[in-house]
């Protein structure tokens, strides 16, 4: 692996960070701070000062995406849910539990917005008025993903899977079960395949066509991060020393080893980003470590160096919707901006 | 990294927790506290910080008992922990029902957990005219005191000297090791509840005065099941039932050093074999050729254990290691304990 310097801007904001996230568009990048405020930022070279937002009474448990393509979605120990505009001055509050933690949210591409209080499922309409009746589950919710095209939402609880209809009035969810904790949950971009991860550090994955169930293990810790390649290729995953791959085509993942890509050192891989157009993935470690590894077998580049700090951990990387901008959050507070540009200038000069 | 320190208060529904909650939360210490409690809404607990949350038990897909844990603390402790503000500590209260092997699993089997927080010490608040009764009917009751380092007998004022010395007894046969503590309304130091690292491999020693006290083998039949006392007050409990579920401590000693193979594969069974009935053990040990202290402590079938401070020269070095579980076999382990020691 060659070393490469390629950090482009940096902001450290003195509080901790717990997530970042892109917007539907990939041009607006968001970090959720310990304080329950966010910070916004442009994603592209040009980004000046992030702008900063006081949100949540306590902290935000769930920064997402929104259903508008520019917006984001946040839900807080404080019971409040808020839609936020990164341009706008102040949020839109469309829902409040006094008392009660909002552990997920989620935005659907037709509109949907959903979200979990405990056992149950709120869904709300683009007009923030309820959307059908509340959908509750038999424990309380590890992970919410509407289905590519909005119609299904995946809720992932002990034992399995919730799947429901988003337009049916009265319906009973399909049920994919599978014994343990199932905590985040993922769907497949062409809606075919649900994933979750789980408690005891493996994934588990249901074809929906003919209920083919698939088994992922080995992993060191649990698996925090899964995301498919471009085309949806691979799913590049953490929770151990190195980004584990796990091939969907020519029949896969069923029989297929997974693709290792990264060292081998004991710590452990804590976020992955793989890139928008190219079979390239950046990945974070819990030391601090970015490295940038090819899934062709090229050279991999470690892009930003491990620390000694225990709040080094790498908590969240994004890419802009271009591709040319990598933003990597650090727990301890710092916001790091990569271009590739800066990266192919660093490789030339090696 | 900073591991903040967990406190949980079990007992039965009527015992006090709340309470000593209460308590806890309203001294003037200046310190932030977060409180998990499961009945929510329905106490009413003085604190900036509070999270309900239901006692959810997950068990893995292995079937491995020793990696049951509860649900809701990791989902409530992981929330916790993307507050910038520091946390001075966690208490968690649970049901009266409340297994508290899951519990005290989850701070050593969830590693997000584990690295952010970690068990202080479990207190179990009793009701000293109830006890006796309730550890007579309810499962429950015994796996609390069971569990236990330290167990707060309340209402005291209730009870006649010679019932609280019933009540202590009781108490024993289940646990030799957890601290006693007496109160009416709650009424304790602050100290004698919170701060204790009693899960703390390092701390083992300093408790060691507590923890060489004998409280044992000459009293550890079995405390239920005896009906010819007059806290019980239902004739037709099950007496079967309720031997099925014995809790007893055992507590081995011997002056000759312990050889460190044969113990670990002498731990290493019977916690394979009857680690589902081991709830709770600790251990001070000399090993042969070994001037350190091994010190060990564990929950059903995990255990961990570190070398201490050195024996001094003219010390007796006493190998001493409690049990407390179901169902013991005090003579298997009396004999297998025995079969470690290398005789001089």
């Amino acid at each position: 692996m060659s070393k490469v310097s390629a950090l482009f801007r940096q902001w450290n904001f003195n509080l901790p960070i717990s997530a970042l996230v892109a917007n539907r568009r990939g041009d607006w990048i968001m970090a959720a701070l310990g304080d329950g405020s966010v910070r916004s930022l442009p994603a592209h070279q040009e980004a000046e000062q992030p702008r900063v937002l006081d949100l949540h009474k306590g902290v935000a448990l769930s920064l997402q995406m929104d259903a508008d393509e520019h917006s984001f979605l946040s839900g807080g120990d404080d019971g409040k849910v808020y839609i936020i505009d990164p341009q706008l001055d102040a949020p839109t509050l469309i829902a409040e539990h006094k008392n009660q933690w909002i552990d997920h949210v989620a935005g659907s591409t037709e509109g949907l917005r959903a979200y979990a209080v405990g056992k149950n499922v709120h869904i709300l309409n683009d007009t923030g008025s309820p959307h059908g009746e509340v959908l509750s589950h038999p424990s309380s919710l590890g992970g919410l993903a509407f289905s590519p095209n909005g119609k299904r939402l995946a809720a992932s609880h002990y034992n399995g899977v919730s799947l429901w209809w988003t337009n049916a009035k009265h319906t009973l969810p399909t049920k994919l079960v599978w014994k343990g904790s199932h905590l985040g949950v993922l769907w497949h971009p062409e809606g075919k395949i649900v994933l979750t991860s789980l408690q005891e550090s493996a994934l588990h994955g249901w074809r929906l066509s003919d209920n083919a169930e698939m088994q992922m293990q080995g992993y060191v810790g649990k698996v925090h991060a899964m995301a498919f390649t471009a085309k949806a290729k691979y799913l590049a995953t953490s929770g151990a020393e190195q980004v584990i791959c796990w091939p969907f085509f020519g029949g896969g993942p069923w029989g297929k080893s997974p693709t290792c890509l990264g060292g081998q050192d004991a710590r452990l891989i804590s976020c992955v980003a793989p890139h928008p157009k190219d079979e390239l993935i950046a990945a974070g470690y819990s030391d601090g470590m970015i490295i940038l590894a090819p899934l062709d077998g090229r050279m991999e580049y470690m892009i930003h160096i491990p620390s000694a700090d225990p709040k080094a951990s790498v908590v969240g990387l994004v890419w802009n919707a271009r591709g040319d901008c990598l933003f990597a959050a650090l727990e301890k507070g710092d916001l790091l901006m990569f271009t590739l540009e800066s990266v192919r200038k660093a490789v030339a000069h090696v | 990294m900073d591991q903040v320190p967990v406190t949980v208060l079990t007992g039965y529904l009527g015992a006090g927790k709340t309470t000593l909650l209460n308590r806890i939360l309203s001294e003037p210490h200046g310190k932030k506290y977060a409180v998990i409690v499961n009945e929510f809404g329905e106490v009413g607990i003085d604190n900036d910080l509070i999270v309900g949350a239901d006692e959810e038990i997950f068990e893995m897909n292995n079937g491995c008992i020793c990696c049951t844990v509860r649900g809701d603390l990791i989902r409530v402790i992981s929330g916790l922990m993307k507050r910038a503000h520091h946390l001075d500590g966690i208490l968690i209260e649970t049901t009266g029902l409340a297994d508290p092997g899951p519990v005290a699993q989850t701070f050593f089997v969830d590693a997000d957990v584990a690295s952010r927080s970690k068990l202080d010490s479990i207190v179990t608040v009793v009701d000293a005219k109830y006890l006796r009764q309730r550890l007579h009917d309810s499962k429950e009751a015994q796996e609390q005191i069971a569990f236990a380092d330290v167990i707060l007998i309340n209402k005291t004022d209730l009870v006649s000297e010679g019932d609280l010395k019933k009540v202590t007894q009781s108490i024993r046969q289940i646990n030799a090791f957890a601290k006693i503590v007496y109160s009416e309304r709650c009424q304790v130091e602050l100290d004698q509840v919170l701060g204790l690292g009693r899960f703390d491999l390092n701390k083992i020693l300093e408790h060691e005065p507590d923890f060489l006290h004998v409280h044992d083998e000459h009293h550890a039949h079995a405390v239920l099941g005896e009906c010819h006392d007059h806290a019980c007050t239902h004739p037709d409990h099950h007496h079967d039932h309720v031997h099925d579920h014995t809790i007893t401590s055992v507590s081995l000693t011997t002056d000759q050093p312990l050889d460190p193979i044969r113990f670990e594969n002498w731990m290493g069974d019977l916690r394979a074999n009857k680690g589902n009935d081991l709830l709770r053990y600790k251990g001070i040990l000399a090993l042969v050729n070994s001037d350190k202290r091994l010190v060990v402590q564990g929950v059903h079938m995990m255990m961990e254990g570190s070398n201490q401070s050195e024996w001094k020269k003219d010390e007796t070095r006493k190998s001493r290691l409690v049990f407390i579980g179901r169902n013991l076999n005090k003579k298997a382990l009396h004999e297998g304990f025995q079969a470690c020691a290398v005789s001089s």
